[in-house]
């Protein structure tokens, strides 16, 4: 028999989670679509479901010195409607779905579902976002860009839940972030790219180069970040071929129903070799 | 089984239901309410958007958990309205309506993006309305009649 826990309090849905194997609902805008019976049946649920979106100490977006906080239960259209939210993130969560969906969807729920295709976990790991995860256990960080291990994997254990986002301030110059889809709204991406640099004095201080839909997390390469730092403009676009190339040993895309593996390659590679030659 | 309550159409009510039960089969099941209409059933089409607390949700994705203690108003309350005239007016003299099925939901979207943007422009009329699909007019007269209702319902959202 399935159990189901409306909870009202971050207490009483990590009790819940002790014991054993659960579907959380936030918005529950692809749970409902994942678990979808005909009309008029219940959905078919066969763990025991967790819904959150009750549990008001869950809705809130607020600054202090680690940065800036969204907690699990912030609706998109909420988060997208705050000016203090990362103007890259706001634009990212605008492309996805439609008004009505982002009404009830949360960012925590993009993540948790851990899509391939899933948008706005390109911009969490652009912005070194990191996430809280608790149980009964306690709370631990983690980077955004270590949460995700494979096709709707997590590391999320079977006790925890994701209690709130974290975005620390960064100073990029330039932020740059565009999704490839084949209509403009309710759009899964073909492939998605984002990016940011920070000059200083002429020269590289930061880099972070973000691919989405093109592997089964968004691919991201530390290394490779690391040796723009410290090149001028002109010796950076010296070497775009060479970093074209070797980002495309990074990316893994493959062919299915929304795109091919041969579009994908080489539109993330236009892409990328388009922000670079607009660095300056 | 749980007790959920919540306002529907102005009114406070509590049904004992199961949490996941979906809000358009409970609205259309168990309160009649079936001018909430279900298209895609995935939230791609729109025809069962109602307002939750004013905004603009699709009722097929939403199980009742998390409806406890909000406002919902389908159109049947709605279309009592003085903002439903004026939309109404708007859709059918421009032919923003043909077979009528995804209209509740379209005429619940285009006063949800009036109430919170009482003149928008085409492209915000259509990005508001992308969750909203219409088969029968390509949307020409969709838009046309929002920008029309935005024009004569000055103060009415």
């Amino acid at each position: 028999m399935v159990k189901k826990c409306i909870a009202t309090s971050l207490n009483e849905a990590l009790l819940f989670l002790k014991d054993g194997e659960v579907t959380i609902v936030s918005g529950g805008t692809d749970v409902m679509v994942q678990r979808r019976n005909v009309a008029g049946e219940l959905p078919l649920h066969d763990k025991n479901v967790l819904y959150l979106k009750n549990v008001k100490e869950l809705y809130y977006i607020k600054e202090d010195g680690d940065g800036l906080h969204i907690g699990a239960e912030t609706s998109m259209s909420d988060i997208i409607a705050d000016k203090r939210v990362p103007k890259i993130l706001r634009e990212c969560l605008e492309e996805i779905a439609s008004v009505n969906i982002r009404n009830s969807a949360t960012l925590a729920g993009n993540i948790a579902n851990a899509s391939p295709a899933g948008d706005s976990i390109v911009i969490d790991n652009l912005l070194d976002a990191k996430l809280k995860l608790s149980s009964v256990r306690g709370s631990r960080f983690v980077d955004a860009k270590d949460f995700v291990i494979g096709v709707r994997k997590t590391i999320l254990e079977k006790d925890e839940l994701i209690e709130e986002i974290v975005f620390p301030r960064r100073d990029y110059n330039h932020l740059y972030w565009k999704k490839v889809g084949s209509r403009k709204a309710d759009s899964i991406a073909k492939l998605s790219f984002a990016a940011a640099y920070k000059l200083n004095k002429n020269k590289i201080e930061k880099m972070r180069i973000v691919f989405g839909s093109v592997s089964i997390k968004p691919a991201q390469n530390k290394s490779l970040e690391d040796e723009f730092i410290g090149l001028s403009v002109d010796e950076l676009k010296a070497k775009i071929p060479y970093f074209v190339d070797s980002y495309r040993q990074v990316i893994s895309p493959i062919d299915d129903q929304r795109s091919t593996k041969k579009y994908r390659e080489i539109v993330a590679m236009n892409l990328l070799r388009e922000f670079l030659e607009n660095i300056k | 089984m749980e007790k959920i309550k919540f306002n529907l159409n102005g009114k406070d009510v509590s049904i004992e239901v199961d949490p996941s039960s979906r809000l358009i089969d409970v609205l259309r099941l168990n309160y009649g309410l079936t001018g909430t209409k279900e298209g895609c059933g995935e939230g791609s089409c729109g025809a069962c958007v109602v307002l939750m607390d004013g905004r603009s949700v699709n009722s097929c994705l939403l199980p009742m958990a998390n409806v406890i203690n909000h406002k919902i108003v389908t159109i049947e309350e709605f279309s009592k309205s003085k903002a439903y005239e004026c939309i109404k007016e708007a859709f059918s003299s421009l032919g923003g309506s043909q077979c009528g099925f995804c209209t509740p939901g379209m005429i619940i979207a285009s006063y949800a993006l009036l109430k919170k943007n009482p003149h928008p422009s085409e492209e915000e009329i259509r990005e508001h309305l992308s969750g909203n699909l219409c088969r029968c007019t390509g949307y020409e007269a969709i838009v046309s009649a929002v920008i029309l209702a935005s024009k004569k319902g000055e103060g009415l959202w």
